[in-house]
C-alpha cells in the first residue's frame, strides 16, 4: 500500500533563493524502510519535514509539485529536546500526551504509551520529571512518544544521535519490527554504518536533488566512498587500494578475507 | 591530593535529590591528553562535565582544574581555564550573529577588543565557520549550532575544554572538522574531555577510554585496547566501532582502530598475501 508519495518536489525555505530540495520524486510503501544519507545541508531534513506535512506549513517557505500523505505520520526531529510538549510532570504523561490529543479511549492510551516505553527500555523512567532527564533518556521518551501515536508513517531524523550504542543498535532492530508490523519509515542518519542491516533502499542527497537510489549495497560504490558517504568498510578497502566491489560489512569483509 | 593533572576528581560524589549520578569517581587528565569519557545513557557523564564546568558543585570529594579547587567558584570564574559545550549546544547560543556568539566569552573575560578579535577569528578558521559568521545562530542547522558552540569554547583557550557529545548529528566532514579543531587544541597543550557515544570518533581522536557505569568508573585504559575487546564492551554498553570490529574480524596485525592505520595494515597484509 502506498503510504506517501512526493512528485516532483521543489521547495524553498522563507527569504531563500535556492531551494532546499529541487524535482524530488519519490514513493514510500507500507512495509518500507527508506534511507536519505548526504552531506549535511543536502535536504535529507527538509524532505522529512515535507513528508511530516510541517513544510511548508510550520516553516513558511515555498512548496512547488505535489505531495500525497494516505496515512497519519509521526516525526522524530533532530533536536528532540525541542519537542517536549512542556505539558507533562512524568515521563509517562509525556508519551501519553500525542495519544491524549487523538482522543482514544484510556485503555488504548494506556496500552500503547506502556508497550513504547518496554520498546525504548524507559519503562523504570516512567515517573520521572521528563526535564530531568540525561540526553539519551530524554531522545527515547521523544522516540516513544511518537511511536505511541501508532503513526502509518514513521519519520526518523538522527534517532540514535544521543543514544548509545547498545541503545542505537535498539533503535535500528525497532526500525525493522515496525516495518514489519506494516509501517513506512523514512529515515536520515549519519550512521551509514547501520543501515545495511535496517534500510530496504538508500537515497543519496546532494544539494537538494537525488543523486543516486538503490538497495544498501549503494553503500559500497565508488561514487558513495569517494563523497564520504559509503560504508567504514568500504572506505577502508579503498584508501587500502583493494579492488572493487568493496565489501559492504564486516561480515562480508571477512568473507572476502578467508 | 597532589594535583599534577590539569584536571582531576579525587573521590567526586554527586545526586540530584534522591538520584545518585555519581559515586566515588577519581581520575587524573593531563596537560595535552586527549580523554573519552564513555558509558551508557543516564552513566553520569553530563553530570561529569557540569562539575568540571562548575555549573554543579560536588556532594563528596573535589574536582581541581589545575590547582583550583572548583568548591565555591562559579562558572564565570572557571572560564578562565574551562571550555565547554554542553549536550545540547543549542541552548549556548543566544547572541544575534554567530560571530558575535563566539566573541562573547574573550569579551566577558575583559579582554581588549584586538585581543577578542584575534580569538574569535582563530575559532573560526579552526572551524572554517568564516561563511557563517554573519548569520543569525538560529538560522543555522543544528549542525553548525553544534560547530559554532565549539568555536565559542575555543575562543576561551581553555587549558581544560570539556564537550559533551560534539559530533552528535554532525556528517563525516564535519566530524573531520571537530576532530581536527580539538587534536590542534590539545597539541597547544591542553587537557581534553570528550563525552560521546561516537566510538569511531573517539578511536580517531581520542587516546584513553574513561568508562561511567551507573555513576562508577568502571574502566580507565588506552582505547585502541578497550574498543578492540568486544567482551569487555558489552557489559558497559558499548560496541566495538566498525575499524576495530573490522582488526578483529580479520585479525590484522597489531590490531589497528585508526582508518589510517588500518587501511595501510590492510594493503601491507594483502600485499604480502599476493606475493606469497
Ligand atoms: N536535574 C536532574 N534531576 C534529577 N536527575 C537527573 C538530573 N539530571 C540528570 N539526572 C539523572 O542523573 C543520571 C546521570 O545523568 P547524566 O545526564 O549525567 O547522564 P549521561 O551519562 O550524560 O547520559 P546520556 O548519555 O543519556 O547523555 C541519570 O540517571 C539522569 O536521569
Ligand atoms: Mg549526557
Amino acid at each position: 500500500m502506498r503510504i506517501l508519495a512526493l512528485e516532483e518536489v521543489t521547495f524553498w525555505y522563507p527569504a531563500t533563493a535556492t531551494p532546499a530540495l529541487e524535482s524530488v520524486s519519490l514513493e514510500v510503501g507500507s512495509g518500507e524502510v527508506v534511507a536519505l544519507v548526504g552531506r549535511g545541508g543536502a535536504g535529507a531534513s527538509t524532505l522529512l519535514l515535507i513528508a511530516a506535512g510541517l513544510a511548508p506549513r510550520v516553516t513558511g517557505g515555498r512548496l512547488a509539485g505535489s505531495v500525497t500523505r494516505g496515512a497519519r505520520a509521526g516525526i522524530v526531529l533532530p533536536t528532540p529536546w525541542t519537542q517536549l510538549s512542556g505539558m507533562a510532570f512524568t515521563v509517562w504523561d509525556e508519551v501519553a500526551f500525542g495519544p491524549a490529543n487523538l482522543g482514544w479511549p484510556e485503555h488504548e492510551i494506556t496500552r500503547h504509551v506502556d508497550r513504547a516505553l518496554e520498546r525504548l527500555e524507559i519503562t523504570p523512567l516512567a515517573s520521572r520529571d521528563p526535564v530531568t532527564l540525561s540526553g539519551g533518556e530524554l531522545q527515547r521518551v521523544i522516540v516513544a512518544g511518537i511511536l505511541a501515536m501508532d503513526p502509518d508513517l514513521v519519520l526518523l531524523d538522527e534517532p540514535t544521535a544521543e543514544l548509545d550504542p547498545e541503545g542505537a543498535r535498539a533503535v535500528w532492530r525497532l526500525v525493522r519490527s515496525l516495518a514489519g508490523e506494516g509501517k513506512a519509515v523514512i529515515l536520515a542518519t549519519s550512521d551509514v554504518d547501520a543501515l545495511p542491516g535496517v534500510a530496504d533502499r538508500i537515497i543519496w542527497l546532494d544539494q537538494g536533488s537525488v543523486r543516486a537510489l538503490g538497495e544498501p549495497s549503494l553503500l559500497a560504490e565508488d561514487a558513495m566512498c569517494e563523497a564520504g558517504l559509503g560504508t567504514t568498510v568500504a572506505g577502508l578497502w579503498r584508501a587500502a587500494g583493494l579492488g572493487a566491489p568493496y565489501p559492504l560489512t564486516v561480515v562480508d569483509a571477512a568473507q572476502r578475507w578467508r | 591530593m597532589a594535583v599534577n593533572g590539569a584536571l582531576a576528581f579525587d573521590g567526586v560524589a554527586f545526586s540530584y535529590g534522591n538520584v545518585a549520578a555519581l559515586r566515588d569517581v577519581s581520575f587524573e587528565v593531563a596537560a595535552g591528553e586527549r580523554v573519552a569519557l564513555l558509558g551508557r545513557n543516564g552513566a553520569g557523564k553530563s553530570s561529569v562535565v557540569r562539575l568540571v564546568t562548575g555549573v554543579l558543585h560536588p556532594d563528596e570529594g573535589t574536582v581541581w582544574v589545575g590547582d583550583w579547587d572548583t568548591a565555591g567558584r562559579a562558572p564565570e570564574e572557571l572560564a578562565w581555564r574551562v571550555g565547554s559545550v554542553f549536550q545540547h549546544a543549542d541552548q549556548q547560543l543566544f547572541a544575534r550573529t554567530l560571530r558575535e556568539d563566539v566573541s562573547f566569552g574573550p569579551r566577558a573575560l575583559g579582554f581588549p577588543a584586538p585581543e577578542v578579535r584575534r580569538r574569535t577569528d582563530e575559532a573560526l578558521d579552526a572551524l572554517d565557520l568564516h561563511a557563517h559568521a554573519a548569520q543569525h545562530p538560529y538560522d543555522l542547522s543544528p549542525a553548525l549550532r553544534k560547530l559554532a558552540a565549539l568555536a565559542g569554547a575555543l575562543a576561551l583557550e581553555p587549558t581544560v575544554l570539556v564537550l559533551d557529545e560534539p559530533t552528535a548529528g554532525l556528517d563525516r566532514a564535519g566530524r573531520g572538522r571537530v576532530a581536527d579543531a580539538v587534536r590542534e587544541h590539545a597539541d597547544r597543550g591542553a587537557a581534553l574531555l570528550v563525552v560521546t557515544h561516537d566510538l569511531a570518533f573517539a578511536a580517531e581522536t581520542l587516546q584513553r577510554g574513561i568508562v561511567l557505569d551507573r555513576g562508577r568508573l568502571a574502566c580507565d585504559e588506552p582505547l585502541d585496547r578497550l574498543l578492540t575487546s568486544a567482551e569487555r564492551l558489552k557489559p558497559l554498553g558499548l560496541v566495538p566501532p566498525p575499524v576495530a570490529a573490522l582488526s578483529v574480524a580479520l585479525d590484522l596485525p597489531g590490531r589497528p582502530v585508526r582508518e589510517r592505520d588500518a587501511a595501510d595494515t590492510l594493503a601491507r597484509v594483502a600485499g604480502g598475501r599476493s606475493r606469497s
